[in-house]
């Protein structure tokens, strides 16, 4: 069982990515955003970090950080189902694809699986009512999905990480 | 001008009132729970609304600005309603748990929703679930409470600029606490505490210990830094449950630091004295004040008879005005001595002496208003939020909000430095060439020869002092329309310090600042009567009034107030007090609430030579190692326990008063002086501190109680009479005492707590003629892989006695070698880890803290936990400045080992 693998961030790092953003007070959701981006999550340094640069308060810091729901305090799985419920798609059964989810990889929504691989995350509305009931990994989006096809997408993602690991 | 009419009194206000402020002055009064007097207002707690009568509005009173004509009505049925709703909805959240809530009693919301008969909601309640945060060892937050008002948010932020604490979450899961989850880490001044409305934030100090009306109130003076807070010590059964402060009372306007508001539980430990001890064949065996008073007197009495200057004494700074006046009354009428010193030795007296010489008094010509008006400080060599928070909370308020230009000269950040406009971050040592090169630019105006061209060179090169930040300080030091010098204990404890501080004063002069209203220098007193303490001549050169103790004609003016001849002999402080022992001529020794052991390195000789005394008489609230040598140990009463008059930063004159009962047999030092004077068979026949208070008016009336506002915050003044001066040095003329012309009552006269301008600008014209010192840096540049380490006042605790502090412990129970944060990290050293310093004198093990703070040549120890172990790092042979005779142990090369000694 592989244990939650923390980023380690480096202040030189952090300084960069609020340069890209001329260290404006105001850009700090962009900042936290592209601090997300590289670390998959913005990881407890990198908050104390960006408010040294941006010269903010580390309370201030938390404040932004938990009031928007789109940052992520710890590190998430390689893959995160991001399982639409919107209307549309729960209409279609997205309920289904949730249950599933959780009975395949064990875990209840918001949670990562053991081996970091599975990150499971019922998001509202992804825009995509038309492929309802969809879910997006990666950045791609998978549309009318059943539960087995959510199986068997699981099972893909599993082999493509696993062939990442081999030896080439 | 506009004018307002709330619930039909009619007001005049400037425009730029708000409506709230505007009732204030109709005297009506309208309930609040977000609105700060001192801070912007937010306007989201709801709770002020009023109704505007023409147009039926309901606004919220705290926000809106008034308007010409504009009718308000603060309690008409709408109102009523609007409150009522709105208190419902917050009891909505809010658990009734008032039986058990440390606040229930005087909590704002209870007696709002008593007053508006919020009985039972139409909603349906929702109470919150929230786990108590109670990892903080000092407060607790309890988020189900909390009405989210943010005052506790804002007052951190606005007021103390520490930004600890924050709203967390969105909606209604938002609580208040300290980020990532983490353990508060902060000030610890408990503003937050003391602003919220509810239960929310409590301390586990005093939790479930007390109800709020069971307590007894008494205003006071806090006697732990000069600031002069005022602060409600509240107690039940004559003992202190607990420190508040109240909103724009004092020059503190209601914020009061941590060790004020959390520092008070030392004063009732079982370590502390209960009894008067007597030394029994090496033993100190426990006695009582009958029994050992006589003794003692014939013991004194057969030194004082071998001749004058035989009874040494040291007083420490922190006692009141009346303990300071009897103690040199006690040695100079009594023991025919002027061997006697003060604490302020140790450091302050570096300024102090310059200070006297130049303007002819210790009062400042600028208090903490003046800094809200300056245009430019510069502040050298001080942390003034340790040293004396309340003003550095003025200081972040002059540069926050009033856009002071502040510049910093210290080598390591001070919680001031990132509102500075430039931290010249010197490196340690170069403080005294700065200082020289500095006033020279200045009062050559910029025409510096060559020998001092060369010195700024050096200082550009070597000290880390940038040249363009330079030229900007002195080009804003000379364009200042107003500005102000302030300087501390970290400038008084250098080397040289006396000389940088006539540097100083001749720069202030030269930049027209002792002439002009407004600029000026403000030294920090290190502790809380430093200035008084001198004021009263409990040092060998004043008398009281600062008149100098060996001339003759000051000394004729005291022999005639208290009626007596004065025989004592020339006199000396702590260097002449020590050689004096060592060679004999001094056989006892009185301490007051000082022990010199405790400040000198382990290896010095001070032990061995105060051990030839034949009489050392300790007046002190706990053991320590000059108690363990001493013959007679008499339990001293603390400040908490007798009434007294100390002199704040600013030169009020602010009274602290009893608030609890004396512990076990112990009483005031002026008490315990006057029972020995008794005993020895020639009383000095004081009977109150009240009574020692009017002798002291009597003769120097300029030391009147004196406040901010004008008004005594400090209860009556009792009787004491205020005397016109009749000479121009303030002295009045004792036999004029008495004629009803030259009384006049308190009230009619407030007493100026500032030095008086023109008497010091004439002064100072005079004094400026003395030539400026030429000082090199010293030398304490560190090699490579060294360092130097210094020591510096920790802000959690006052001086070695809050060591003694249970709940001052758990916030600061150890004294942390603060290391560079960098070089921590290159040189692998972890947080809490031990490692050893050495220096050519001696070693020792530190635990470290690594910190953004420090530089990468410094390491910085809390003065107040160096005990004779750390000072073994210090040289054994102790040096005593020629000039003031201060010694100096504040900094040496050390260098850095990752083992540890045992």
């Amino acid at each position: 069982m592989a244990e939650v693998k923390y980023a380690e961030v480096t202040y030189e790092d952090i300084e960069e990515i609020c340069e890209e953003f001329s260290n404006r007070e105001g850009a700090v959701v962009q900042i936290l955003q592209k601090v997300q981006e590289k670390y998959g999550y913005v990881p407890a340094d990198a908050l104390e970090f960006v408010g040294e640069v941006l010269e903010i308060p580390k309370s201030k810091m938390y404040g932004v950080l938990t009031f928007y729901s789109q940052f992520y305090q710890e590190p998430r799985g390689k893959f995160v189902l991001k399982v639409c419920v919107g209307t549309a798609c729960h209409v279609r059964g997205a309920g289904l694809l949730v249950d599933k989810i959780k009975e395949e990889l064990h875990i209840e929504p918001g949670e990562n699986t053991e081996d970091m691989l599975f990150t499971l995350e019922p998001v509202a509305c992804l825009g995509s009512c038309a492929l309802a009931p969809m879910a997006m990994v990666q950045g791609t989006a998978y549309g009318k999905l059943s539960a087995d096809k959510m199986v068997s997408l699981i099972r893909q993602f599993e082999e493509e990480a696993e062939k990442e690991q081999e030896p080439v | 001008m506009a004018k307002v009419t709330v619930n039909g009194i009619e007001v005049e206000v400037d425009p730029s009132y708000t409506i709230l402020k505007a009732a204030e002055k109709a005297g009506v009064s309208i309930p609040t729970f977000c609105y700060h007097p001192r801070m912007d207002p937010a306007g989201s707690c709801r709770i002020c609304a009023v109704e505007l009568e023409d147009s039926k509005r309901v606004v919220m009173s705290c926000v809106t600005p008034v308007a010409d004509g504009m009718k308000v009505l603060t309690e008409s049925p709408k109102i009523h309603d609007a409150r009522k709703t709105n208190l419902e909805l917050l009891l909505l959240h809010h658990p009734l748990d008032c039986p058990v809530c440390d606040c229930g009693g005087e909590c704002p919301l209870q007696n709002m929703s008593f007053a508006y008969g919020a009985t039972e909601s139409r909603f349906e309640s929702h109470r919150n679930d929230e786990q108590e945060d109670l990892k903080s060892d000092v407060l607790i937050f309890n988020a189900n409470r909390c009405i989210l008002c943010g005052k506790c948010v804002r007052i951190c932020d606005e007021i103390q600029d520490v930004h600890a604490i924050g709203f967390i979450n969105r909606g209604f899961d938002t609580i208040i606490g300290p980020p990532l989850g983490k353990k508060l880490d902060c000030e610890f001044c408990g503003d937050c505490l003391e602003v919220c409305p509810t239960g929310a934030i409590t301390d586990h100090f005093v939790r479930y210990k007390f109800r709020p009306w069971q307590l007894e109130q008494h205003q006071t003076t806090c006697t732990n830094c000069s600031s002069g807070c005022q602060m409600h010590v509240e107690t039940e059964n004559e003992s202190i449950v607990r420190v508040t402060s109240k909103e724009g009372l004092g020059p503190n306007e209601g914020s009061i630091c941590v060790v004020g508001r959390f520092g008070f539980n030392h004063v009732q430990t079982p370590q502390r004295f209960d009894t008067p001890y007597m030394r029994i064949e090496h033993r100190l065996v426990p006695s009582s004040w009958e029994e050992l008073l006589p003794e003692l007197a014939n013991r004194l009495n057969a030194i004082r008879r071998k001749g004058t200057d035989r009874v040494a004494g040291l007083i420490s700074s922190r006692v009141s005005l009346e303990d300071a006046y009897v103690f040199q009354s006690f040695f100079r009428r009594v023991l025919r001595s002027n061997m006697i010193d003060t604490g302020a030795r140790y450091g302050f007296m570096n300024a102090a002496i310059p200070l006297v010489e130049a303007t002819g008094t210790l009062r400042p010509l600028v208090d903490h208003e003046d800094l809200l008006k300056a245009k430019v400080i510069l502040l050298i060599g001080t942390d003034p939020v340790a040293e004396s928070n309340i003003t550095g909370l003025f200081l972040k308020r002059a540069a926050r909000k009033n856009r002071a230009k502040l510049y910093v000269v210290d080598s390591e950040a001070i919680t001031l430095s990132n509102r500075a406009s430039d931290h010249i971050r010197i490196n340690p040592g170069g403080e005294s060439l700065f200082v020289s090169v500095l006033t020279e630019e200045i009062v050559s105006g910029g025409n510096l020869s060559d020998e001092w061209l060369t010195r700024k060179e050096e200082l550009f090169k070597n000290w880390n002092v940038d040249p363009g930040v330079y030229q900007r300080l002195v080009n804003d030091l000379k364009t200042a329309e107003t500005g102000i010098l302030v300087t501390g204990r970290k400038m008084f404890r250098n080397e040289n310090a006396s000389l940088s501080m006539v540097n100083l004063m001749k720069m202030t002069g030269a930049l027209g600042w002792i002439e002009k209203e407004g600029c000026g220098i403000l030294p920090i007193p290190e502790t809380a009567n430093d200035l008084g303490v001198l004021m009263m001549g409990a040092t060998y050169e004043w008398l009281p009034g600062l008149l100098d103790a060996r001339n003759e004609t000051s000394r004729k003016k005291w022999e005639n107030a208290w009626g007596t001849s004065l025989s004592y002999g020339s006199g000396g402080g702590l260097n002449q007090i020590l050689q004096g022992i060592e060679e004999g001529k001094i056989n006892a020794l009185i301490t007051m609430g000082e022990n010199p052991i405790g400040h000198f390195p382990a290896g010095s000789k001070v032990r061995e030579i105060l051990g030839k005394l034949d009489l050392i008489v300790s007046l002190d609230m706990f053991q320590n190692e000059l108690v363990d040598m001493a013959h007679f140990v008499l339990p001293a009463s603390s400040s908490f326990e007798r009434t007294g008059h100390f002199v704040s930063v600013e030169g009020f004159v602010q009274k602290s008063v009893q608030t609890m009962a004396h512990w076990g047999e112990s009483l005031p030092d002026w008490e315990i002086l006057e029972k020995t004077s008794l005993a020895m068979g020639n009383p000095m026949g004081y009977e109150s501190s009240e009574g020692i208070m009017k002798e002291i008016l009597r003769f120097l009336p300029d030391l009147s109680p004196s406040t901010r506002n004008g008004e005594h915050f400090v209860g009556g003044t009792g009787d004491i009479h205020l005397v016109k001066p009749v000479d121009s040095t303030g002295f009045s003329n004792p036999s004029h005492v008495n004629e009803p012309g030259n009384i006049s009552r308190l009230s009619f006269e407030m007493p100026p707590h500032k030095a008086n301008r023109n008497s010091v600008s004439a002064r100072f014209s005079e004094w400026n003629g003395k030539t400026q010192p030429v000082l090199d840096a010293v030398s304490v540049i560190p090699g490579e892989g060294e360092f130097v380490f210094s020591m510096t006042k920790s802000l959690f605790h006052s001086g070695k006695m809050t060591l003694q502090d249970p709940n001052l412990k758990k916030i600061q129970p150890e004294g942390k070698l603060r290391i560079n944060r960098q070089t921590a990290r290159k040189r692998k050293i972890k947080k809490g880890e031990k490692i050893t310093l050495s220096s050519i004198h001696g070693r020792c093990s530190f635990v470290v803290e690594p910190s953004p703070m420090v530089s990468e040549f410094e390491l910085v120890f809390p003065e107040h936990f160096a005990d004779s172990q750390v000072l073994a790092l210090f040289p054994s042979e102790i040096a005593f400045s020629p000039e003031t005779g201060t010694p100096t142990t504040h900094r040496i090369r050390v260098s850095l080992s990752t083992e540890t000694v045992s």
